[in-house]
C-alpha cells in the first residue's frame, strides 16, 4: 500500500517529464503527448488526495479532467493536420509567422 | 516465493510508477514518433496501474480505456497521416534543450527541497465515505464505481454539464480545422 508521499513524488517526477519534453522537442505530436502526460500527473495527485482524506470528489473530478483531456487533444491534433495541409510540416520551430 | 510475491503486492504503486516513470522517459527521447506513441501508450497504461493499486478501480479501467483504446489511436493515425519520410527532422531537439534541461532541473530541485517534509513525512490514508445522505444503501469501499456517480451526480452536477458542451465545442472544432476547403 503507497502512502501519499511516494504517490506525490511519481506525480511531481511525470510532470517534470512532461515539461521537459514540451521545452526540448521539436516535433509538435510529441509536444501534445507531453501535456497529456502533465494532466495524467494532475490525475495522479487528485486520486492521491481523494484518498487521503477518504473524498469520492477528487475520484469525480480525476474522471473530468479525463474529459477535458480527450476534448484537448481531439482540437490539438485537428490542429497538426491543419499545420501539415498548410506548412507541409510539424516541427514547430519551422512555424516562425509572428517571428519579428 | 510466497515471500517475493507479497513484497510485489505490497510495492504495487512503486513498479507500476517506476514503470510509467521510464516510459515518459521513452517517450520524450525516441528519435521515430511511432517509438514515442508506444512509450507513450506504456505510460498511460502504468499510471492505470497506479490508479488500480490506488483503490481507484473505476478510474483505472477508465484510463485504459479513454487512453488506451482512445487517444493513442488517435495519436498513430495522425503520425500515420503527417510521418512521412519525404521530409527529415532537421534535429531531434530544440536549440534551448540545454538551457531547458537547466531550468527544469534547478525547479526540480528546488521544489523538492521546498517540500522535502511534505514528501517524505508519515504516511496517512483514509477509507472513501460520502456524505450520509448520499451513502445510503451503498458500501462505499467495495462500490468504487456507485461511489463515484453519486458523488458526481449529487455534488459536481455543473463541471460534469460543463464537460459535455467542451466536449461538443471540441467536436464541431475538430471538424472545421481539419476540412479541406473553407466555406
Amino acid at each position: 500500500m503507497a502512502n501519499l508521499n511516494a504517490v506525490l513524488l511519481i506525480s511531481f517526477l511525470l510532470f517534470s517529464i512532461g515539461v521537459l519534453g514540451i521545452l526540448i522537442r521539436r516535433n509538435a505530436l510529441i509536444i501534445l503527448m507531453c501535456v497529456e502526460l502533465m494532466l495524467n500527473a494532475a490525475n495522479l495527485n487528485f486520486i492521491a488526495f481523494a484518498r487521503h482524506y477518504g473524498s469520492a470528489t477528487g475520484q469525480a473530478y480525476a474522471l473530468l479532467v479525463m474529459g477535458f483531456a480527450a476534448a484537448e487533444v481531439a482540437v490539438g491534433l485537428a490542429l497538426v493536420v491543419a499545420l501539415y495541409r498548410k506548412r507541409d510540416t510539424v516541427q514547430v520551430d519551422d512555424i516562425n509567422l509572428l517571428k519579428g | 516465493m510466497e515471500h517475493l510475491l507479497q513484497v510485489i503486492g505490497q510495492n504495487m504503486f512503486a513498479i507500476f510508477g517506476a514503470l510509467a516513470l521510464a516510459g515518459a522517459a521513452f517517450m520524450v527521447i525516441s528519435r521515430s514518433a511511432v517509438h514515442s506513441v508506444l512509450g507513450f501508450l506504456f505510460a498511460m497504461l502504468c499510471v492505470a496501474g497506479c490508479f488500480l493499486s490506488l483503490e481507484a478501480e473505476f478510474l483505472g479501467m477508465a484510463q485504459i480505456l479513454v487512453y488506451a483504446g482512445g487517444i493513442v489511436v488517435l495519436f498513430l493515425f495522425v503520425v500515420m497521416l503527417v510521418e512521412l519520410s519525404k521530409y527529415k527532422e532537421k534535429g531531434l531537439f530544440q536549440l534551448q534543450s540545454r538551457y531547458a534541461i537547466g531550468v527544469v532541473a534547478i525547479g526540480a530541485i528546488g521544489f523538492l527541497a521546498m517540500f522535502r517534509k511534505a514528501f517524505f513525512g508519515a504516511p496517512s490514508s483514509e477509507a472513501l465515505v460520502l456524505r450520509p445522505d448520499l451513502a445510503k444503501g451503498l458500501d462505499v469501499a467495495q462500490q468504487n464505481a456507485q461511489a463515484i456517480s453519486r458523488s458526481l451526480f449529487a455534488d459536481n452536477l455543473l463541471p460534469f454539464e460543463i464537460l459535455s458542451i467542451v466536449l461538443l465545442v471540441a467536436l464541431v472544432g475538430a471538424l472545421v480545422l481539419a476540412k479541406k476547403e473553407r466555406v
